[in-house]
């Protein structure tokens, strides 16, 4: 027996073994709940309701004069002429136009809201240029009067961003514009994380500044790819904790880490890229970063210089978010052309989409639209209301990945619905009666329909 | 486009070093619905005439000039103004060699004009909004005082500088560190320091004298950038007492005491696109605010908020949000031309004769998203709207061969 007794080395080896390779009785799994802090979100009451002979505009690139648009149970269930159907609620929008409700992919509302106080700034996680593990929800103040100036310019789904300043800054959150005291309670069910990266200047400055990497462009680089060097690793353990514990083995789980959670969601597929980045040359190696580990490179924000790489952006699947007109507050929005968004919508497989960045703009999407149209027309481009209308709605929410859900007016989406007083790429035009859910959030003729945030209340 | 630009170039050598004159050719526009900025509103079928950078007749009985340019029903209005930004001052907002508009020792004498650049790559592109003149301003530094207004138009000439100090700017409200009272305190130090000085004859006056004496006579206003309705409330007291010559610019809040405001004639420069609470001192922010002011009988001078030197070309989209929202069409141009003029004292803002020939002829309704502009005259010469984003956009959307570097 005294041969046979087992030396201390080998019981130290017993005993790791078991930790994570026995085939005996296994602990139970470890798992990681991907959900935390789940919507609440129930949309309000509603009736069924006929909206008859307006313009509509679907949103997938369609046109229908003197139609009607029909809503059940929040979900469209009709859209057409001479709609013979049976409604709790009609509506006769002759003159009006009615468009799927307006999605901004871009915004800090509630992480950046008014008042601007310094106690409300919650956007910028600057201490560390990847800050994967900070959630924008978590900093979401419901109160901020913003969301109720955005509904009125017809806006019911958005994406709260984390700024601009770290290389990775974080997990964006897409909400509804519904009225809520919790974060929760605005949460868009089921759409999907967005990741909010940022290219250029900001990042580099923040940091440079404190003299830490990155101070430079390339820095930017060694920065990102570090950070997906680590998130593959730790994916790989998961993975491999994953097939040892389905193998019957029962492997010990790896050490959870929140920050690698998020990026490895993103190498996963389940978390889709928000990058801001401007310039044609720094988009380029996004895209091939993104290949490099392995991830789809998402929707560019901001892409002041989008245009210079239309079709590489099509080529690659990837939406470009941009504005108008913005320019000239840094170098690399220097190079703008009033035409952005409209040459990279030209390319076929393209996704152009308009976005605010702003508590202002936010409110005037439509008109922000209207703007590339009619500039973009205006040197012989031939854009429809019924095209341009989808860069602020079916292109938004493809970039978002809810297009399943919202963005068009087509039979079984979520009956998100604005009603405009006229042509909505008019500086004249306003949203008269907003609609989430086939549930009325706005009404601009009824202040019964009109909401106050709380720090409104009894101001003077 | 070519053409255009060609045409700007030779009037800059036309104009020469030291003459601001234009040249003597005249020029009719007739067939047009001039949108006059005056009492006399709207005329349709009209004709207009410029000589000499100015306006020498309108609807004349016989139309004598060496072109004519049937503006087929267009509408010309008098040249948009813009506000209280740097333009000619910033190139990139965030590149400090490229910003002149303020100075940490800036002060009551500091004038940023001496830096103005005619050339800058803004310039063109605000055309593209009708602009033709513009008020600029310095953006601040240390002190309460930012230091002094003046109008530039966009001609692009050496010699675009129009009027050098027109207002003094001060910075009052809300302050990250300190209390609001000791900035009205410095201001009301200043003003009494002015008006209880020993005059000394023998000696020259500082320029600060100069322009602190200028604003207590009531002939150079003063700015006062503020937004609550308390503070107003205090400047109008301030007003009564010295006699200055106030304008508020901001006044989220100026809503609130509206009808003091039009009692005692202060004009109001606002964003009409300013609808939050920004701070405390901005509870009252709204988009009908433009038009409140109107009706209640104040001067609305319209200004593009934010970054308004690289933004200044939307002021017609601003103006027209205004009408949406309750002001009158007359009004909002009133706001973006003749109210301007009349509060800094320029010969320009309406068509009318004797006015400078600074006139935009417009595609469609100028305050909406489909119109642009169709020809515009800045001092009677007709400039172009070609700016640097239209080279951009037709190197990247013209086929070559080459690298698009080849595409100039």
């Amino acid at each position: 027996m005294q041969k046979f007794a087992p030396s201390l080395l080998v019981m130290a080896l017993g005993v790791a073994l078991a930790g994570c390779q026995d085939n005996g009785p296994q602990d139970p799994k470890v798992s990681i709940n991907k959900n935390p802090y789940p919507s609440t979100y129930q949309p309000l009451a509603s009736q069924s309701t006929l909206i008859t002979n307006a313009t509509v505009l679907t949103g997938t690139g369609e046109r229908l004069d003197d139609a009607d648009v029909f809503f059940v149970d929040g979900k469209v269930q009709q859209v057409g002429k001479d709609l013979s159907v049976q409604a709790d609620k009609t509506i006769d929008a002759q003159g009006k136009w009615v468009t799927p409700g307006i999605i901004d992919v871009h915004s800090h509302l509630g992480a950046y809201p008014t008042p601007s106080v310094a106690s409300h700034q919650d956007g910028n996680e600057m201490t560390s240029p990847v800050t994967a593990e900070v959630w924008v929800e978590h900093s979401v103040w419901p109160q901020d009067p913003g969301f109720n100036r955005a509904r009125e310019g017809g806006i019911t789904s958005l994406q709260i961003l984390p700024g601009s300043a770290n290389l990775i800054g974080g997990r964006g959150v897409t909400l509804k514009n519904i009225p809520s005291h919790t974060m929760q309670g605005m949460k868009f069910p089921e759409a999907p994380y967005g990741l909010k990266m940022a290219c250029g200047e900001n990042p580099k400055r923040v940091y440079g500044r404190k003299g830490v990497l990155p101070s430079t462009r390339m820095g930017n680089m060694a920065g990102y790819r570090t950070a997906w060097i680590e998130a593959t690793e730790y994916k790989r353990e998961w993975d491999k904790y994953e097939s040892d514990y389905a193998a019957g083995k029962n492997p010990a789980a790896p050490h959870r880490d929140i920050k690698l959670d998020t990026l490895a969601g993103v190498l996963e597929g389940d978390i889709l890229i928000h990058n801001h980045c401007y310039k044609a040359e720094e988009m380029a190696m996004m895209i091939d970063l993104g290949k490099e580990f392995g991830y789809h490179s998402g929707t560019f924000h901001h892409g002041v210089e989008a245009y210079k790489i239309a079709d590489l952006l099509a080529e690659n699947g990837n939406c470009a978010a941009l504005w108008p007109d913005w320019w000239g507050f840094k170098m690399e929005a220097y190079d703008m052309v009033q035409e952005n968004v409209a040459i990279v919508d030209a390319v076929k497989n393209s996704c152009a989409v308009v976005h605010s960045d702003s508590d202002t703009t936010i409110q005037r999407l439509n008109q922000e639209a209207g703007k590339v149209m009619y500039r973009a027309n205006d040197v012989g481009y031939d854009i429809s209301e019924q095209h341009a209308i989808k860069w602020i709605t079916s292109n938004a929410a493809k970039s978002l990945g809810i297009d399943d859900k919202t963005g068009s007016l087509e039979a079984g989406k979520q009956a998100d619905v604005v009603i405009w007083n006229q042509n909505p790429f008019s500086v004249y035009a306003k949203a008269e009666q907003v609609f989430i859910d086939g549930a009325k959030v706005y009404d601009r003729n009824d202040d019964k329909y009109q909401a106050q945030s709380d720090f409104m209340l009894g101001q003077k | 486009m070519t053409k255009l630009t060609k045409s700007l170039k030779l009037s800059l050598v036309a104009a020469g070093l030291f003459s601001a004159t234009a040249s003597a050719a005249s020029v009719a526009i007739v067939n047009a619905t001039l949108h006059t900025s005056t009492e006399q509103g709207v005329l349709e079928g009209a004709s207009v005439v410029i000589e000499d950078g100015k306006i020498v007749a309108i609807n004349p009985a016989t139309v004598n000039a060496d072109a004519t340019i049937d503006a087929k029903g267009q509408i010309v209005t008098a040249g948009f103004i813009g506000t209280m930004n740097q333009l000619g001052l910033v190139e990139v907002g965030a590149v400090a060699g490229s910003r002149d508009g303020g100075d940490d020792k800036a002060g009551i004498d500091f004038d940023p004009s001496l830096a103005f650049n005619p050339r800058s790559s803004l310039i063109p592109y605000a055309r593209k909004g009708g602009i033709t003149q513009d008020v600029i301003v310095p953006n601040g530094g240390d002190s309460i005082f930012a230091g002094l207004a003046s109008v530039v138009d966009l001609s692009g000439s050496f010699e675009s500088v129009n009027k050098k100090q027109v207002a003094l700017v001060v910075h009052l409200g809300e302050k990250s560190k300190g209390s609001r009272a000791m900035s009205m305190k410095t201001l009301i130090d200043k003003l009494e320091g002015e008006k209880s000085a020993k005059k000394d004859d023998k000696k020259e006056p500082s320029t600060e004298q100069k322009v602190l004496a200028a604003v207590l006579a009531g002939d150079m206003p003063l700015i006062a950038s503020v937004q609550r309705a308390s503070d107003i409330y205090e400047l109008v007291k301030l007003k009564e007492s010295y006699g200055i010559n106030l304008v508020i610019h901001g006044g989220d809040d100026a809503v609130v005491v509206a009808d003091t405001l039009a009692k005692v004639d202060v004009p109001v420069i606002i964003s009409s696109m300013a609808n939050l609470p920004g701070s405390f001192d901005s509870m009252h922010a709204n988009l009908a605010n433009a038009g409140k002011l109107e009706k209640a009988g104040v001067k609305v001078i319209i200004g593009v908020a934010g970054d308004s030197s690289h933004n200044v070309y939307q002021l017609r989209f601003d103006a027209g949000n205004a009408v949406s929202y309750g002001m009158s069409q007359q009004g909002a141009l009133s706001a973006v031309t003749s109210n301007i003029a009349d509060v800094f004292g320029l010969n320009s803002g309406a068509i009318a004769k004797g006015k400078r020939a600074n006139l935009v002829m417009w595609s469609a309704d100028p305050f909406e998203l489909n119109s642009h502009v169709s020809k515009m005259w800045i001092n009677g010469e007709e400039v172009s709207t070609e700016a640097r984003q239209d080279k951009l956009r037709d190197r990247y959307t013209t086929d070559s061969a080459m690298p698009r570097a080849y595409t100039k």
